[in-house]
């Protein structure tokens, strides 16, 4: 049997110490050991009976339950005032075999693997790998779990993949405590498992485009996210470049992205009129506190894998005092001026090097990201014709209104099938501003305000947005769901009701789903 | 005095000097988390076992090797990564003991067990 340590607690914070927030109690489930239960799918779906306890237990106290993987997200949608799970040691995995496919699948069954929840990329990744595939796109690093990811949208750069999300063929949740409450959803336009399969996950089935897409980016209020099913593809290179470019290119590519007719080439990487290849993954780097025309970029190009390739690691990775971050966020908040200066000073600290060149897979190119201490990040979805407009108004509310110890990046992102996947642009640019964590004082404004800023900077100027829901925002600011989403948010609320018991609804919401109303 | 003084001034500074830590991280694997944890290091939210110890050497032994054991917070038994602290303290023990005493200051994290 799976086992569940628990631990009275009074409060949670996330990884970047983005609260703390309050919580009584919190579970973590190991599985069976392998000896006692040989069969992995045995294990899994003793698992789901374990996980089905914890939740009896948890609506017989009248409380709240909520599921979390890494504490990546930087708000307190993974929280729970009552009771959380810690995922992590839910980590099965089983590839798909083409028997286990619905006869209509179109997906190559050799690219189809179910994850339990609580594997991190960097463990899905590797499990890949050692089958010769690979993601077709992840986050800036490798450390979130699969559920989380899916459930708040984490993205790359992928021109032509999408987020995270994009990729998943199908959902196993655990919806309530009884038996007929594990449902696996897939689109019923573009079916992958057999509903003989599905029955060996003791699940029934939910054939359903709406429910689907509603369920893929959860927010955690769709049930326990105990499986996904991806659809992952054959081992691939990435070829790393970093570039100091004028920042007028940068935005002339970032709104056209037409990288075929732009002066912006790098040798190897063109076809063969000598053109531009359009790249996999295209980023901007911007000081908003430089006066310098130029900027840098991060552009990758997919290539086959072929061996030998040189090794993408460093021998050594040097990290910097933590004291120095603490000493710069205190200067930070008591001599708001001095920011742009520290900022200078830190600018190799982060920011890539200039001419870095480097090839490695996906996973090895979105590598770990050791903690560095309180941070925070504010990220916007907008349509990237919009880029260097937004990028302009929100550089100079940050330097005007500010400064604020932090600088910007901004990313490019397939659109999303997701009800509420924040990459609902054609190609979304995610404008985002990462930084250290500091305290309002009379000299900074607080984060909630900064916050509240961009978005009426953004709204004043008719600028269409989105926000990563795992980023941190005024998430009280008044209609904001209904400003990015439309009817939308009601569509997701809509499948929500139809999935969900009443008592299940309360007991999957929390108070983040609540502030913005989707709870 | 002033040769006191520099004398001194020369111990702290060797002092501070030789205590450093080296750290070793496996590029593949993940480490095993702890959600329990309250750790604000490099190793938030990881399952650190810490090790402070003195290892006294018979006459004969050359070295010695520290074994990893499964443990609640080991439950692999395989090491993701380690970090050794090198002091002042623990060269200078080793040395007036004629490398029968030899300090043992190591943190490590293991991997997560992958089922």
């Amino acid at each position: 049997m799976a086992t569940t340590k628990s631990k009275l607690l009074s409060q949670w914070d996330t990884l970047h110490n983005n609260g703390p927030f309050p919580l009584k109690l919190l579970y973590q489930t190991k599985l069976e050991g392998e000896r006692l239960m040989p069969k992995k799918i045995d294990r899994y779906n003793d698992a789901a009976k374990e996980i089905q306890r914890l939740i009896k237990e948890t609506q017989q106290a009248g409380e709240g339950f909520r599921a979390y993987g890494s504490a990546w997200s930087m708000n307190n949608i993974a929280s729970h005032k009552d009771r959380m799970h810690h995922n992590g040691p839910m980590n099965l995995s089983m590839p798909i075999h083409p028997s286990e496919c619905h006869q209509n699948n179109a997906y190559d069954p050799t690219n189809l693997f179910l994850f339990q929840c609580g594997n991190t990329i960097k463990e899905v990744s590797e499990t890949l790998a050692e089958n010769g595939k690979s993601l077709k796109t992840s986050g800036a690093s490798n450390g979130q779990t699969i559920a989380g990811c899916i459930s708040t949208g984490v993205h790359g750069a992928g021109l032509d993949i999408g987020s995270v999300q994009d990729y998943v063929v199908g959902l196993n949740l655990i919806i309530g405590p009884d038996p007929n409450d594990i449902v696996y959803i897939e689109p019923q336009s573009k079916p992958a498992l057999s509903d003989a399969f599905i029955s060996t996950l003791n699940s029934r089935v939910i054939r359903d485009d709406d429910m689907f897409y509603a369920a893929l980016v959860g927010l955690g209020g769709f049930g326990f996210i105990h499986g996904v099913v991806i659809e992952a593809e054959p081992i691939f290179l990435i070829n790393r470049y970093v570039k100091k470019i004028k920042k007028s290119l940068a935005f002339e590519l970032a709104n056209t992205m037409d990288f075929k007719n732009s002066s912006f080439t790098i040798p190897g990487e063109t076809d063969a009129q000598g053109k531009g290849n359009t790249p996999f993954h295209y980023k901007i780097f911007i000081n908003q506190y430089s006066d310098d025309p130029n900027c840098i970029v991060e552009v990758m190009y997919k290539k086959p894998y072929q061996e030998p390739y040189p090794d993408p690691f460093p021998v050594i990775k040097e990290s910097i005092y933590r004291d120095l971050i603490y000493l710069f966020v205190k200067l930070a908040e008591k001599f708001p001026k001095s920011i742009p200066w520290l900022v200078k000073r830190l600018r190799n600290t982060i920011l890539p090097e200039v001419n870095e060149e480097t090839t490695g897979m996906l996973k090895e190119i979105f590598w770990d990201a050791p903690y560095q201490g309180p941070a925070f990040a504010c990220s916007f979805g907008i349509d990237h014709s919009h880029s260097e407009q937004a990028m302009n108004l929100l550089g100079k509310l940050t330097r005007d209104e500010g400064p604020i110890p932090g600088i910007f990046a901004l990313r490019f992102v397939k659109q999303t099938k997701a009800t509420l996947g924040f990459t609902k642009f054609p190609i979304t640019c995610m404008i985002e501003i990462d930084g250290v964590l500091w305290k309002k004082t009379r000299k900074i404004m607080s984060l909630t305000e900064y916050s509240r800023r961009m978005i009426e900077v953004l709204q004043q100027n008719n600028i269409p947005f989105t926000l990563h829901w795992g980023k941190n925002s005024d998430w009280e600011f008044p209609g904001l769901v209904d400003h990015m989403f439309g009817t939308k948010a009601n569509d997701w609320k809509t499948q929500r009701t139809q999935l969900l018991s009443p008592a299940m609804q309360t007991l999957f919401s929390n108070k983040f789903l609540k502030t913005v109303g989707l709870g | 005095m002033k040769l006191l003084k520099l004398l001194v001034l020369t111990l702290l500074v060797s002092m501070l000097t030789s205590c450093y830590s080296v750290r070793l991280r496996n590029v593949n694997g993940a480490p095993q988390l702890d959600p329990f944890s309250d750790r604000d290091d490099y190793y938030r939210g990881m399952a650190v076992v810490e090790k402070d110890t003195v290892i006294n050497m018979k006459l004969t032994s050359k070295d010695f090797t520290y074994l990893i054991k499964e443990e609640e917070l080991c439950e692999s038994g395989k090491l993701n990564m380690v970090e050794y602290r090198n002091t002042f303290g623990s060269v200078l023990l080793s040395a007036v003991t004629f490398g029968r005493k030899r300090k043992v200051k190591i943190k490590y994290v293991c991997e997560k067990p992958r089922n």
